[in-house]
């Protein structure tokens, strides 16, 4: 380790090739999820993974520095509005919360979907940050606060 | 009839290793075994001796299928399960800042 913090220069190496791979599958999933298994909640977790295996790989502060914690939460907190827009939008143009407004396409065609396709998406977003956050809060315990002998 | 015993039985090695262990974490494990076992049940519901999957593909005919809507509920049962799991690992790491000791005959102190 000499002092680095992370893993050794293969882990690093694989992770930084690896990654990008990692996030277009997570993609793929959530964009797919009207078509094959799948959907908003499986693509976020292998988001969450991929963002998990750059913090266990480059060590807490180096992934801080290349993640932007900041941005990530407020994103994070930023879907539930997203989620309420997009129904609410339904409700405007629509005839009810969460109406469909958008085309459906032709059947098995990707844009076949209309309002589910945006909602899987802004679901995988929560889902993956989520997911996130929660490893992230739950390594930032410190062990040793507040122990009173 | 046997699929349903065996998982009654994988709901019963959760509950064992819930009410004897002393550990935290041995614990939680426990808990989430139940929670499988729980969820395995559900699908296993909606199964269909040679049911084709639920989904609608280019070409396929339409056949008898299994049901998608326990799926569909096992899914949201597993968000909540991970839910309960990460508030009770916080709940244990807060303990062991408090006792120093994940093991729970030792945590026996009422103080706040």
């Amino acid at each position: 380790m000499d002092g680095k913090p992370g893993m050794t220069v293969i882990v690093k190496t694989i992770v930084r090739i690896i990654v990008a791979m990692i996030f277009l599958y997570g993609f793929y999933i959530m964009l797919h999820g009207h078509l094959s298994p799948g959907g908003g909640f499986g693509g976020g977790v292998v988001l969450a993974l991929g963002f998990l295996s750059v913090l266990l790989a480059y060590g807490r502060e180096e992934a801080l520095k290349w993640l932007r914690l900041g941005f990530l939460r407020d994103l994070e907190h930023a879907t539930p509005l997203l989620f309420l827009g997009v129904g609410v939008i339904g409700m405007a143009w629509g005839s009810a919360f969460l109406a469909n407004i958008l085309s459906k396409g032709k059947l098995f065609a990707l844009l076949s979907s209309g309002i589910i396709l945006p909602l899987n998406i802004v679901i995988g977003i929560k889902v993956g940050l989520s997911l996130f956050l929660v490893v992230l809060a739950l390594a930032e315990f410190d062990l040793n606060e507040g122990a009173d002998q | 009839m046997t699929l349903y015993v065996l998982c009654f039985a994988l709901f019963l090695v959760g509950l064992y290793g819930l009410l004897t262990k002393r550990d935290l974490v041995k614990i939680i494990l426990s808990s989430g075994i139940m929670g499988y076992a729980c969820n395995l049940m559900i699908v296993l519901f909606g199964y269909r001796h040679g049911g084709a999957y639920p989904i609608l593909e280019k070409g396929k005919e339409a056949a008898a299928m299994v049901d998608p809507l326990p799926q569909a509920l096992v899914l949201t049962s597993i968000v909540i399960e991970l839910g309960a799991t990460a508030l009770l690992a916080a709940l244990a790491i807060r303990l062991f800042q408090k006792y120093r000791t994940y093991d729970i005959t030792k945590i026996r102190r009422l103080s706040g």
